[in-house]
């Protein structure tokens, strides 16, 4: 794609509130005024910068602002000169450009350095060789200039002059110019720009120059010594045989006392060579600089370095896992987290043991100081040593005993993961069973939290499996209960007083934070029930009669009815499986009616008026379910209870084990190219001007991507699905679009053809944009000859994901008759939100906490004629360009309802997020609702108005 | 390793000011910062921000963001740095902190962002480096212009000689001539007037410039004293018996006659001496003048030291009328206790000693008036300063001969105290007998060859806060190095080690106290280094 739209230099935010008229500035400009003068050129240039060209204010600045000595005028007037339009239409430089060449050359003869600095750096943005050429001798000139500032710019310009398109005409000897100069310059800035000319435009001289001072280049400047580093890279690439020279260079510019040299060392020896040596003082380099670095960009822009060595060269990265471990020494999250994702995709079965002991250490390390981010961290340990240990299942024994001891943590989000990962172990460490259970039950009674202490009783009724183990896990359920019953008719009297005062509190409380619907786990929609959300906050008004109540007596008095069938459930279970183990009858019916005692008076506690909310219809099902079971057992319920629970549980290990590994291996497979994949010959790509070298350079790649000019081709059959008709075939004017979406910008390539027989004059498209849309530039005239055709290029600025209309209309006078303009209105061209919506995912953690915070919510109602659930949501994710973040284990199956959670993310990086709810009616239609949320109201509404226009599906 | 822009944002993304350094379009780089809002996150412990193609590193500025957006390849570190660079810049240009005083000195900040990123390459520069950069106060500049000002007065002069040249021959020529002027003048005024007018502005012109300007300041101030000199005695002449025939030199004359005529007031001709002398000083004019001078014998040694350094000042009073002269003096010393004042046999010491009021003891005898033979009137103080002291010394000079093959390079540079601006400064070096004038390989100011005395000079005009060192290096054939030796230098300065001022003038018989006008120089009267 060749670039026809011109850079732009500067930019100055011009407020349009206090428009400068033309003729002030020239009046101001014409003044003795100094102070004035420059506030109009000022003006000048801002309005220049916002395309309001003002012709007649070039020669008013030629006559009165170029003669002014003062120093700042003159400065600005160059800035005007940079922005100002030097060549026609024609790209032929206007002639009166030929007036500040005279200017120009005088200020490179200035007796002041400064401006002779200044009018060099200017060439140097120059692009016209007809204004350059006439100052060549005095840039020439300017190389043996007293002093530095000018002689650094000089050689800068020279630099320019030579790569415009025909410099090496112009300046044939400029490389030995500059080549000369260089080996009797002693500024190191000079120094530098002259070898970056060397570098870019004669290469094998600056390699000359290299390797005739290569005893030396230890003691050059910074710059200097970066450049060279580029010059080799560069080399290298083109040349891979001469590596070898240039090795020896970067092994000793590895102790440059400056970091940022090191740190480019270090990526020059990477892309030199992949042998273990290179690599090993690379990462090396990489790992000091991680430790003696104390700004964080620093330390995650390194890491990201060693990243993408972990996933080159990983058998030398593992013997840097110590190393990298250090890192997490920072207080800071990300780096923690980012050298633990690193480590754990390093560790093997001999380094497992030293990594783990580190972050044991750094576990105890988290418990001595109570700071916030503590749990945070904490956290993460225990997900990493959760990480190890399933890897490597030895390793379990030496940290689940460290790590149960934070069960009890305040963190709750901590405590959670520390149950989960020892529920994985016990299950897959049979050794541990034992230790493990018995250091549960002496902890428990520390859990504080619902939802661990939910999973510790499930364990608990899973894996008590002895006689001694079952009966000190009822005991110890009991004791964390407390004494029965849970409340008196006294206290019913009392609490219910009491309740009277505090109940407003709660309640208020409540429903201030727990109206809000959520998403749950599994996808589905549901408003949360107080009672989980009360749970976590300390009882209010019931207290145990003894001093010593239990965690579970206080977590199911403040309301936690869940938790209360929960522990039903594990005593079921525990009594159950008592009897298979306790051969006395009267010890087992002792324990069946003591359990039976505890599941009635949580029932009743549920049914009495004490606790603000009465127990619900699930807990209360699931109780009652209990304590059938136990007044009548049977084989066959035995059996679910006591095996298909773990059943389910190992299957849902595996599976999530299964999913790992599947997305590991999917992972790899992207990194490869499928064996008939097309091979990109980047010299056969349609840029014009660049050397074969450039174009396998990647860090010109790089440098081209962030400049704009190197965009991925799209696929060229869609191309002509963005061709928009704008005007009838029956107008005089038929005009088309082509749509074109960059990254911020939209391009329109307007085809106008003129259908009469006349001449068609001031032809003007005039657009209007609607929604976070900003055109660029104004629209310009043309003249258009009969039947003849004209390309006409728009921009339009994209600022949000806001659906925009472009709105326009042509306007032009036929020839015989200037005076009539005729309009034609064109048709509307409407952006689509999915150029700017790509699928993304994150975890359902982060899901959940966006769509409670989020203010935007756009409910669709389900109207579709698709009959299948599954098909629906494939629809609806082909249609918006999102990801279903609901695991598809969880959609399988064949139940009448979905939920799906889908999650996008937009290229300015706003989240959008829809819930899907379908449930198939008796009459096989499916009905439901599509709820989308978002920070800004924008894609709230139009990913809402994509969803109900596709909903429909079927065509 | 390249620095796309550096720009600065609002909080809300509104791009203040953003100067780019590699060619991007405008859509392109808007866009990049109308995205950067929306990636800053919030909470986070780093400051920069990667996209699929570019990195923005960024810091926040109480409601703003600088920010540097280069490609993803870029050093890290050396961003880092640059950033803090521009961070630092920034407060130096923009008092407030906020849009409107980022949008207020938008093109300063483009100049500082030019002078540290250089086509997106770093420049080693610091934040003082900067701001000199961009103040652009050049020496260079000053010396050229001073140059150039001179080279005018000079071509001004030299025209004013050649005119009152012709002026004078033309009334030798027309003195015989006899015949009534008055009344052709009282005609023919009016329009004389109109037509010199611009004559007479150029003139007067060059008179004020003159004296605002050192160095030639005094050849210019008595060449125009000469022709203005010149007047009234030709405006005199007239009467005496001047035809009717009207010369054209006469014409300027003629023309400030009849200005005066008219009262108008022509500044030049208040100078009431014609003083044709070429004295350092110009003529006083003040009823009162004193003239403080301090002469400097200094030797410096060739490695270092001071053998010599002696200063000795005068006070001198010049009393123009009789009835200004019963007058005292009331001065003010700096108060440096190495300097020993003694005061003139007639003065009262014991009024000096206790007041710092010099009076004669006889308080019923005027002061000397008029024009004494001596230029610079009655001498009523003396005093004199000796040390040994090298800080004390207000110009060094160090001259580095060193012989390599056939040809001596001499490097000669000075070093001048912060105790004053030394003006006119000379170091006059002798050289060997040489047939051609050495070759200046590097000079800060000016240099001329003295061929018949084989010496050398160099020459600044003004040795101020902005030159305070210098150099010189120039090649002659090999020679022995004592042959340079002694350097000698001129100056002058304006102000003296005593820092003696006068504070007033107590008329001793009432009334109010004469205006009266202070000079105060100190000039070389031997100043070598041997």
């Amino acid at each position: 794609m060749e670039r026809t739209e011109k850079s732009c230099t500067l930019l100055v935010h011009f407020d349009k509130g206090t428009p400068a008229l033309a003729n002030e500035i020239k009046e101001a400009l014409e003044g003795n005024d100094i102070e004035v003068k420059i506030e109009a050129l000022k003006k000048a240039i801002m309005l220049l910068l916002n395309n309001e060209t003002i012709p007649q204010l070039f020669i008013t600045i030629i006559r009165y602002v170029l003669p002014s000595e003062d120093h700042t005028i003159q400065k600005l007037l160059l800035l005007y000169l940079e922005i100002i339009e030097k060549t026609d239409s024609k790209g032929k430089v206007l002639p009166e450009m030929i007036l500040i060449c005279q200017n120009l050359r005088n200020n490179l003869q200035h007796p002041n350095e400064f401006i002779r600095g200044v009018t060099l750096r200017f060439l140097c943005r120059l692009n016209e060789t007809e204004i350059v050429e006439p100052l060549l001798p005095s840039i020439l000139t300017n190389l043996e200039h007293r002093h530095p500032f000018v002689r650094r710019n000089a050689v800068l310009a020279v630099m320019s002059v030579y790569r415009l398109p025909q410099g090496e005409q112009l300046l044939d000897n400029a490389p030995e110019i500059v080549e000369k100069f260089l080996s009797t310059e002693q500024d190191p800035s000079s120094k530098r720009n002259a070898f970056l000319m060397l570098f870019t435009c004669a290469q094998d001289r600056a390699v000359n120059y290299l390797f005739t001072h290569i005893d030396r280049i230890n003691d050059w400047g910074e710059q200097l010594q970066m450049v060279v580093l580029e010059l080799i890279r560069k080399v290298c690439r083109a040349n891979k045989g001469e590596k070898g020279k240039y090795i020896k260079i970067i092994i000793s510019l590895l102790n440059a006392p400056s970091t940022a040299v090191v740190y480019e060392c270090a990526g020059t020896l990477v892309s030199l060579s992949s042998a273990p040596t290179a690599i090993r003082a690379a990462a090396n380099t990489y790992c000091q600089l991680l430790l003696s670095q104390s700004d964080n960009n620093v330390k995650l822009i390194v890491l990201d370095r060693l990243n993408e060595l972990r996933a080159l060269h990983r058998e030398i990265m593992i013997e840097m896992v110590m190393d990298v471990l250090r890192a997490l020494s920072s207080p800071n999250p990300d780096i923690r987290r980012k050298t633990l994702d690193i480590v754990l995709d390093l560790i093997t079965p001999r380094n497992v043991d030293e990594v783990v002991l580190t972050l044991k250490k750094e576990v105890v390390k988290t418990q001595g100081s109570e700071h916030e981010k503590n749990g945070e961290y904490r956290q993460m340990l225990v997900q990493a040593i959760h990480t190890c240990a399933i890897k490597f299942p030895e390793v379990a024994s030496t940290v689940v005993h460290l790590l149960m001891d934070f069960l009890g943590d305040t963190n709750v989000a901590s405590a959670i993961d520390v149950v989960v990962f020892v529920r994985e172990i016990i299950e897959t460490n049979p050794k541990l069973r034992v230790s493990i259970i018995t250091r549960l039950l002496d902890t428990f009674y520390q859990i504080r939290a619902s939802r661990v202490c939910s999973c510790a009783l499930w364990i608990i009724g899973e894996y008590c499996l002895s006689l001694s183990e079952v009966e000190s896990g009822i005991a110890t359920i009991k004791q964390c209960l407390g004494d029965l019953p849970f409340f008196t008719a006294t206290e019913e009297g009392e609490g219910q007083e009491s309740s009277k005062t505090s109940n407003p509190v709660t309640v208020s409380s409540t429903t201030v934070s727990s109206r809000r619907p959520v998403v749950l786990a599994d996808g589905t929609y549901a408003t949360q029930s107080a009672a989980l959300e009360t749970a976590m906050s300390p009882p209010t008004f019931v207290q145990g009669s003894l001093a010593s109540i239990g965690n579970l007596r206080s977590l199911i008095l403040s309301g936690d009815f869940f938790l209360g069938a929960v522990v039903a459930c594990t005593l079921t279970k525990l009594v159950l499986r008592l009897e298979e183990v306790q051969p006395s009858k009267v010890e087992v019916n002792k324990a069946t009616t003591q359990a039976l005692l505890i599941m009635v008076s949580m029932l009743q506690l549920g049914q009495s008026s004490a606790i603000p909310h009465p127990i619900d219809n699930d807990s209360h099902d699931r109780i009652v379910l209990c304590i059938r079971l136990l007044c009548n057992t049977g084989d066959e319920v035995r059996k679910i209870w006591l095996q298909s629970c773990r059943e389910s549980f190992v299957k849902m290990l595996a599976d999530k084990q299964l999913r790992e590994t599947e997305e590991k291996k999917a992972e790899a497979q992207i990194s490869n190219a499928q064996p008939d994949d097309l091979i990109d010959f980047y010299h056969l790509k349609s840029r014009k001007g660049m050397s074969q070298l450039e174009l396998e350079d990647e860090v010109q790649d790089d440098l081209k991507r962030a400049t704009g000019e190197f965009t991925k081709d799209g696929d060229d059959a869609f191309k002509l699905n963005r061709v928009l008709q704008l005007t009838g075939f029956s107008d005089p004017v038929y005009a088309e679009a082509y749509v074109t979406v960059h990254h911020y910008d939209i391009v329109l390539d307007v085809t106008v053809i003129n259908r009469t027989k006349e001449t068609l004059q001031n032809l003007c498209l005039e657009l209007a944009t609607m929604g976070d849309l900003k055109l660029v530039e104004r629209p310009q005239n043309y003249t258009l000859a009969p039947e003849s055709s004209k390309q006409i290029k728009a921009n339009i600025k994209v600022s949000s994901t806001e659906t925009g209309v472009i709105f326009g209309n042509i306007v032009y006078e036929a020839s015989s008759n200037v005076l009539d303009r005729t309009v034609i209105v064109l048709n509307d061209i409407h952006i689509d939100i999915m150029d700017y919506i790509s699928p993304a995912s994150c975890a359902d953690v982060a899901f959940r906490t966006m769509w409670a915070e989020f203010e935007w919510e756009n409910k669709v109602a389900v109207n579709t004629i698709i009959q299948d659930e599954k098909e629906f949501l494939n629809h609806i994710m082909k249609s918006t360009n999102m990801k279903c973040l609901t695991p598809t284990s969880a959609l399988e199956g064949d139940c009448g309802f979905l939920a799906a959670n889908l999650y996008a993310k937009s290229i300015f990086g706003e989240d959008a997020l829809v819930n899907l709810s379908v449930e198939k009616q008796a009459d096989g239609k499916l009905s439901g609702y599509i709820r989308i949320r978002s920070k800004t109201q924008g894609i709230a509404l139009s990913l809402g108005d994509k969803i109900t226009l596709k909903q429909k599906g079927g065509a | 390793m390249v620095v796309l822009a550096a720009s600065v944002v609002s909080k809300s993304g509104k791009v203040l000011v953003s100067r780019q350094f590699v060619d991007m379009s405008r859509i392109r780089i808007e866009g990049l910062l109308a995205a950067f809002p929306k990636l800053v996150g919030t909470g986070k412990q780093h400051t920069y921000v990667e996209t699929e193609n570019v990195r923005y590193v960024y810091q926040p500025i109480e409601a703003l963001y600088l920010l540097l957006v280069t490609n993803k390849q870029s050093n890290i570190l050396e961003d880092l740095d640059t950033l803090r660079t521009l961070s630092k810049l920034v407060p130096e240009y923009s008092m407030s902190l906020d849009e409107e005083g980022i949008c207020k000195t938008a093109f300063e900040l483009i100049f500082a962002f030019d002078e540290v990123i250089a086509l997106g390459h770093k420049e080693n520069v610091t934040v003082a480096q900067v701001k000199q950069y961009c103040e652009m106060e050049s020496h260079e500049e000053k010396l050229h212009k001073l140059v150039m000002q001179s080279k005018i007065n000079e071509t001004k002069d030299v025209m004013k000689r050649k005119a009152s040249e012709i002026d004078k021959s033309k009334i030798e020529k027309n003195r015989g001539d006899k015949g009534g002027f008055m009344s052709l003048q009282s005609m023919g005024s009016g329009r004389i007037d109109s037509s010199f007018n611009d004559l007479s502005i150029s003139s007067t012109g060059s008179g004020f410039g003159s004296g605002s300007n050192f160095g030639l300041s005094t050849e210019v101030d008595s060449f125009s004293t000469k022709s203005k000199g010149r007047a009234p005695s030709a405006a005199t002449a007239p009467p005496k018996g001047l035809g009717m025939q009207l010369g054209k030199s006469q014409r300027t004359n003629q023309f400030l006659e009849s200005l005066k005529a008219e009262g108008e007031v022509i500044l030049e001709d208040v100078q009431p001496k014609a003083g044709q002398s070429r004295s350092a000083a110009p003529p006083p004019t003040d009823p009162v003048t004193l003239t403080v001078e301090e002469k400097l014998n200094v030797t410096l040694k060739r490695d270092g030291g001071v053998g010599n350094f002696d200063v000795q000042g005068t006070l001198s009073l010049q009393i123009l009328n009789q009835e200004d002269a019963h007058i005292q003096v009331q001065i003010e010393t700096g108060g440096n206790p190495s300097i020993l004042f003694k005061t003139h046999p007639n003065m009262n010491k014991e009024l000096f000693s206790n007041e710092n009021i010099l009076g004669l003891k006889d308080p019923n005898r005027p002061f000397p008036t008029g024009q004494t033979g001596d230029a610079s009137g009655v001498g009523l103080l003396k005093w004199r300063m000796q040390s040994t002291d090298e800080a004390m010394v207000p110009l060094t000079i160090n001259c580095w001969p060193s012989v390599s093959g056939s040809e001596t390079y001499v490097s000669i540079e000075y070093e001048a105290s912060a105790m004053f601006d030394l003006r006119n400064v000379v170091v006059s070096v002798p050289l060997p007998a040489l047939r051609e004038a050495p070759g200046v390989r590097q000079i800060d100011g000016e240099w001329r060859y003295d061929s018949r005395n084989s010496i050398l000079e160099w020459s600044i005009l003004l040795i101020d806060n902005s030159n305070r060192s210098g150099s010189m290096e120039f090649v002659v054939p090999a020679a022995d190095s004592s042959i340079f030796f002694p350097i000698s230098v001129r100056f002058s300065a304006t102000n003296t080690f005593s820092d003696l001022k006068v504070v007033n003038i107590l008329p001793l018989r009432g009334g109010t106290p004469p205006k009266f006008s202070q000079r105060t120089q100190l000039v070389t009267e031997n100043y070598q280094v041997v």
